[in-house]
């Protein structure tokens, strides 16, 4: 029996434990209840992780999470129809508005054949249910989460139209936005969709989401994470995903805002000849921390995982990637490639890579590699010489270094809007 | 159109002195020629030109069309029409040709309080250009000089002269790495570009290319120094007696 150690609960985790107190109308079946019940006294028993939890050891959540957040109420429709019109397109898409952590059905698109989008979620209990109480993120998520939306392709229907989760934040500062989502692509079908977060600058609001993502076998999802935060804004969230035999899951990642970003990404590889390829870009300016910690699980033989990301630090940024490769002792013939790239522009940013590699299998071929560098002064020179000012020539070369993995998305449209969202961040902050 | 007079330079890291009190004038309409063993200065004069922050002016002065070029950084200069045709033209991965071409001539034409090129204009130019120098077009879409031969860096050089129409043409060793064909082309290209207006600074080692580009008037680099100036004649006898008779003749 542990001795159970009294600690102090610093001012973010009281926040948390009043307002779930609070906040007795967070909805959802009693079994919803229990789970929510459990979650915050999780916090309330352990804290939020310090850096001495490995997987937070760059990202001090307890030192980090401010006070004062407490669950957001469904805003009115009228704000939410405005929270959307002010919401400039990404791309073209059927878009599903999750405006303050609710899901508003009245001003969605129109659903594509072959695909449902049901909010059922809260009634059938939380998704798969159980929370994992080692992880803050899926933990929170579980107190504060208000509502979440279940995408379906059915099998093999091929989907031409983009569907967007459009989550944004509306009204007074100091909202949990916290939603529940999943994306299912049923054996054989295809699908393209993206995920994407705004909110205001001025507002500081605290987006916690999970996104449970799976690919059926023989199907092919192409999903787009773009998060563009408001400069004070907190995001815990986190996006999994399962592939079975054959499933293809292409899945690129933009982190181009918000103060403290915590991203995971979860992957089980659990078919064969199943292929996952990961690209990101991810940019730090200002004050944001943001980190993206991805584990990604080989179960079976014969499976193949890419990650890339390209990362951008400037300002007082600071930026983590952990990269996790797990293969199993079946999992024989694995290929997994993981290369992560970073520019330091300025002399207070920093970022901070590391690799984990767990491999029980024996014949299996994994690779990692990181890159750190200022930009290429025979480059900026050239560049001047040529009468182009410093400024403009370093954004050329800033955009050179994140174009390469932006356009190996082969479509046009998702790389002229992704290029636009850097294009915005880098008049800010190069 | 320019004066330089007792320059001083020393490399920052080092402190090593590279030119000693060089003075040098090149009027509108000229091309001058400026040769010199290996270690002379010559390059440091093109880069100190150009702005390259890594040299250190301790004494002296560039005056440019009347404006004094040392107060200016690198784009300033540029878009006041100096132009450096480099020796080793870099690569620059992921930065396509094309967008590079826009930008630097549309950053020029703003700094001038001209409009930009709309993309038809624009492509009409190059390709204009390159059908001169004999670059295939296709070439172009490739990033910054990558997988470019070394004559096709030199010719690319020349391209982005022709387009940038500068006033003040500086080119650091052109002809290194050039094969004889590519020798004519390139200078072809150059006695275009040769105008009233215009002033070409020709730094080499090897009098071949003056037989192409023929000069106005000759200096020899020495030690930091300008020792010896000339007309076109200067270059043959440089080429006949080799550097170290003259410059002990000049001592």
């Amino acid at each position: 029996m542990n001795a159970h150690t009294p600690r102090l609960l610093t001012e973010g985790e009281t926040g948390l434990i009043e307002a779930f107190k609070a906040a007795e109308w967070l909805p959802g079946r009693e079994d919803v209840g229990d789970i929510r019940a459990a979650a915050i006294n999780a916090i309330a028993a352990h804290g939020l992780p310090t850096r001495r939890v490995e997987a937070f050891h760059y990202t001090d959540l307890r030192a980090l999470l401010p006070a004062g957040f407490k669950p957001s109420k469904r805003p009115a429709i009228a704000e939410a129809s405005a929270a959307m019109t002010d919401y400039e397109r990404l791309v073209s898409a059927v878009r599903i508005p999750l405006v303050n952590g609710h899901y508003f059905a009245d001003i969605a698109g129109d659903c594509p054949q072959g695909v449902s989008i049901v909010p059922t979620f809260l009634n059938s209990g939380l998704g798969a249910g159980a929370f994992d109480a080692a992880d803050a993120v899926d933990t929170v998520n579980s107190a504060f989460v208000t509502d979440g939306v279940a995408v379906t392709v059915s099998k093999d229907v091929a989907v031409d139209a983009i569907m967007t989760f459009a989550h944004s934040y509306v009204g007074e500062a100091g909202g949990i936005a916290a939603t529940r989502n999943s994306v299912t692509v049923e054996d054989g079908a295809t699908a393209t969709m993206v995920d994407r977060s705004c909110g205001n600058d001025a507002l500081a609001y605290l987006r916690s989401t999970v996104t449970e993502l799976t690919v059926g076998e023989g199907a092919e999802l192409t999903y787009i994470l773009s998060i563009e935060e408001g400069d004070a804004a907190q995001r815990l969230a986190n996006l999994k995903a399962t592939l079975a035999k054959d499933a293809v899951l292409n899945l690129f990642v933009l982190n181009a805002g918000g103060k403290l970003v915590r991203q995971e990404l979860d992957f089980s590889v659990d078919g064969e000849n199943a292929a996952l390829n990961i690209s990101g870009v991810n940019l730090m300016g200002g004050e944001a921390h943001i980190d993206v910690t991805s584990r990604i699980y080989h179960r079976v033989p014969n499976t193949t995982a890419e990650e890339t990301f390209r990362n951008v630090c400037t300002g007082r940024g600071r930026g983590v990637f952990q990269g996790q490769i797990r293969v199993a002792q079946p999992a024989q013939l694995t290929d997994a490639r993981m290369a992560c790239n970073t520019l330091l522009l300025s002399d207070d940013c920093d970022f901070s890579a590391k690799p984990e590699l767990e491999i029980f299998a024996d014949d299996v071929q994994c690779a990692h590699g990181a890159t750190v560098a200022d930009l290429e002064p025979s480059y900026l020179f050239y560049l001047r010489a040529r009468g182009i000012s410093e400024d403009a020539a370093r954004r050329i070369l800033v955009k050179a270094f994140v174009n390469e993995v932006v356009e190996e998305l082969e479509n046009e449209t998702l790389v002229e809007a992704l290029e636009g969202v850097i294009d915005t961040w880098m008049v800010r902050h190069v | 159109m320019l004066e330089i007079k007792n320059l001083h330079v020393r490399i920052e890291e080092d402190g090593t002195e590279i030119l000693r009190g060089l003075n040098l004038s090149v009027k509108a309409g000229e091309v001058a020629a400026i040769m010199g063993p290996n270690g002379s200065g010559k390059s440091t004069l093109s880069y100190v030109l150009s702005g390259k922050e890594d040299y250190e002016v301790t004494e002296g002065s560039i005056t440019y069309n009347g404006i004094d070029l040392l107060e200016m950084d690198v784009s300033e200069r540029a878009a006041a029409g100096v132009f450096l045709a480099f020796q080793y033209p870099v690569e620059i991965p992921g930065v396509p040709t094309m967008t590079f071409l826009k930008e630097a001539m549309n950053a020029q034409r703003k700094e001038r309080g001209e409009d930009e090129l709309t993309t038809p204009d624009f492509i009409k130019r190059v390709r204009a250009a390159a059908a001169d120098l004999k670059i295939d077009f296709n070439m172009l879409k490739r990033p910054v000089n990558v997988g470019f031969s070394g004559g096709e860096k030199k010719r690319a050089e020349i391209l982005q002269m022709a387009l940038l129409e500068p006033k003040l043409c500086i080119l650091d060793e052109t002809d290194s790495g050039l094969d004889i064909d590519a020798l004519k082309i390139v200078s072809d290209g150059v006695n275009h570009l040769r105008d009233p207006n215009r002033a070409v600074i020709v730094i080499t080692h090897y009098q071949r290319l003056l037989d192409h580009i023929v000069p106005d008037a000759v200096h020899v680099l020495s030690k930091g120094q300008i020792v010896k100036s000339g007309d076109k004649d200067l270059a043959l006898e440089l080429e006949e007696k080799g550097y170290a008779d003259i410059i002990a003749a000049a001592a």
